[in-house]
């Protein structure tokens, strides 16, 4: 829907088209935040510090395409940092309890996926607004998971499988950034050259109309509100593996950080626009300015004035190019 | 064997004249301790503790957690009074917020034992000593370091820098450290914020820049595991690492030193004995009798197996070694305060 909004639109100025791709803007940014950064501190550029970034972004990445798809029908999620937390308790303990990794993925994927449903049918039978809902699901997890546990579910069952899944490597890529560009390339694929996807985009665009043509808006948006929730199982498991326990407290502000990522990649929160490629590039940006603080050696609060900053200019951004757009 | 037989009788007539003691003392008849968040498993453990030695006192001890919101704090220790509790334990929520309810206690002839952190105009505190507890573990990591690291010692602390207590734990560390190892070089002086993600975030690009350290030192359990994960997800062997953790706060510990070669040093703060500690302060207020106004609740290095000696671990819950616990003299005063760090 983004490419057919801008193709739509009529001539615009050098600057409008300039900030109407968000994503060449994001790609400069990008470009000179990597180049400033290697000449303050050449080790930026170390293979192993570019391995750390991949992994850094592989988490946020791998929910940030769920969170693409959701926020594109304009909808959102708070709830996935809480849920983060519960996958990899919940996993942890199904795994320590079986000693099969297929099976504490399936009990992740089933609690996380069913937190999406609970979204969904929140937001969509009971037309409770997304914001409102998933912050009242983000609370009621932040407190379930301290009645499942008080404490950080250890790894008992030292399965090597389980280790790798954090810590493992496809030669000499680290393994959860093989997982996260899988699930980035499925996305992408579905919203760029599926009916589904384009369908996703014309929900967010103007529900109304696709409800009268005759498309079930609210089975689009609940399928998207469930894909996010897996994504939040495959990060959970992920996480726990990299923390060696599934920890309670784990996941603080990483909603924060997926949606920051998601609107600074020109995903417009109002719906109907936006793509993956975006979140891309807006995942390397936050996590570039994340590693670069501790590479120069910065004040690390920095870390979190940073990306706040950035999430008002990406706005801001968005209503300059929303206003291109209409002109 | 006579001798072993005059100690065992001594050590239980002395045991006998000290319970009946207490006993003689005026118990309270009700506790109420407003902790500041109890999902944190420190405070968990805190509370066991208090839980422990109300019953063994015949005490009864009501817990009302403020989760860091010290609006909650004040009205559940107004509460408290309003339900005519003897004494109160606070573990303030911010050092500020506390002040105007020390004064409303007074008011109410309530006397009030802080946990953790100091307040002014405070009456007593029961705390560890941060800086004691830091340094006491990066003495016994300079030891293992000179054996087993041919004395070098590079550290990467995994720290807090917002809390005083936490700075404190890591000067303590490297001063420790450096009575052993006087070049001690910090190489990493990083924010884990206190948790294992961040501390794992953080960790991972700290190594990537510079990784030659040969030592890990966390401020918290989650501290130090989430700098050990980040070694280990770089794909680093642990043959000449040292990892040392502060706090022993759960089960963490203990499945990091069964498990992780190089988890060798926890600097352990028992947290049961600091609400046993806080429970026996409270009965002393209750009857009047004079209290420093610091109360220092015993802190340990342990290497290795060492835990074994504090705790029983039965795979899903540990459980507290009283006898080899209240054996631990804690210091008089601490060696460094937060007031130093003013200075």
């Amino acid at each position: 829907m983004s490419e057919l909004t801008q193709s739509s639109a009529p001539r615009r100025s050098v600057g409008g088209q300039l900030l109407g791709s968000s994503q060449l803007v994001l790609g400069i940014i990008l470009a000179v935040l990597c180049i400033a950064i290697s000449l303050a501190a050449p080790q930026f550029y170390s293979e192993a510090n570019i391995i750390a970034i991949l992994r850094q972004c592989a988490l946020v990445l791998i929910v940030a395409s769920g969170m693409t798809m959701l926020i594109i029908t304009a909808e959102v999620d708070l709830s996935v940092g809480a849920s983060l937390a519960f996958v990899g308790c919940i996993g942890m303990a199904v795994l320590n309890s079986t000693h099969s990794l297929a099976l504490g993925m399936l009990a992740a994927f089933a609690f996380a996926g069913g937190v999406g449903l609970f979204n969904g049918l929140v937001v969509t039978r009971l037309k409770v607004n997304s914001l409102i809902a998933t912050i009242g699901t983000m609370m009621m997890l932040q407190g379930g998971v301290y009645l499942f546990t008080r404490e950080a579910v250890q790894n008992h069952h030292r399965l090597i499988s389980f280790t790798d899944l954090g810590a493992g490597y496809i030669g000499a890529i680290p393994l959860p950034v093989v997982i996260a560009v899988v699930i980035f390339a499925i996305a992408a694929v579905t919203l760029r050259f599926t009916t589904l996807g384009r369908y996703l985009y014309a929900v967010g665009a103007n529900e109304r109309a696709v409800r009268l043509s005759g498309v079930r808006s609210e089975r689009l948006k609940l399928f998207a509100f469930v894909v996010t929730g897996l994504c939040v199982g495959v990060a959970g498991m992920i996480l726990s593996s990299l923390m060696n326990a599934g920890q309670p407290t784990a996941g603080r502000g990483f909603e924060l950080t997926v949606i920051a990522a998601v609107i600074l990649g020109g995903t417009s929160l109002l719906g109907g626009r936006g793509s993956l490629f975006g979140t891309l590039l807006g995942v390397l940006v936050l996590k570039v300015i994340d590693n670069g603080i501790i590479i120069l050696g910065w004040n690390q609060d920095l870390q979190m004035v940073v990306p706040g900053v950035v999430i008002i200019l990406a706005t801001y951004l968005d209503i300059i190019r929303n206003r291109a757009n209409v002109r | 064997m006579n001798w072993s037989k005059s100690i065992l009788l001594s050590s239980a007539a002395a045991l006998a004249l000290s319970t009946a003691a207490a006993q003689a003392e005026n118990m309270p008849k009700r506790i109420g301790y407003v902790t500041n968040y109890a999902t944190h498993e420190w405070y968990q453990n805190v509370i066991k503790g208090m839980q422990a030695r109300a019953k063994e006192l015949g005490i009864e001890l009501e817990v009302q957690d403020a989760n860091l919101d010290i609006a909650k704090q004040v009205s559940a220790a107004e509460d408290f009074m309003a339900k005519g509790v003897d004494v109160l334990i606070v573990t303030p929520v911010n050092e500020e917020g506390v002040v105007p309810l020390l004064r409303q206690a007074k008011s109410n002839d309530v006397p009030v034992v802080l946990e953790g952190n100091p307040v002014k105009g405070m009456t007593t505190m029961v705390a560890i000593c941060d800086y004691d507890t830091g340094y006491t573990a990066g003495v016994e990591a300079g030891k293992y370091a000179k054996e087993k690291l041919g004395g070098k010692a590079q550290v990467m602390n995994v720290g807090l820098p917002l809390l005083s207590a936490t700075v404190l734990r890591s000067q303590g560390f490297m001063d420790g450290l450096k009575t052993i190892i006087p070049d001690a070089v910090m190489v990493h002086d990083l924010d884990g914020g206190g948790n294992p993600d961040r501390a794992l975030e953080v960790s991972s690009a700290a190594l990537a820049k510079n990784a030659d350290i040969n030592i890990i030192y966390g401020i918290n359990d989650s501290s130090s595991l989430g700098g050990l994960q980040a070694w280990k997800a770089a794909g680093k062997s642990q043959d000449n690492l040292l990892t040392v953790g502060t706090g022993g706060e759960g089960l963490a510990f203990i499945n990091a030193i069964q498990n992780e070669p190089s988890y060798r040093i926890e600097a352990a703060m028992f947290p049961e004995k600091e609400g046993h500690t806080a429970i026996d302060a409270a009965v002393k207020l209750f009857n009047g009798e004079e209290v420093p106004e610091h109360i220092v609740s015993p802190t340990a290095p342990m290497n290795g197996d060492d835990w074994k000696k504090y705790y029983d671990y039965d795979g899903t819950v540990r459980t507290i070694k009283w006898d080899a616990v209240n054996a631990l003299q804690p210091p008089e005063k601490c060696m460094k305060t937060s007031a130093d760090l003013k200075k």
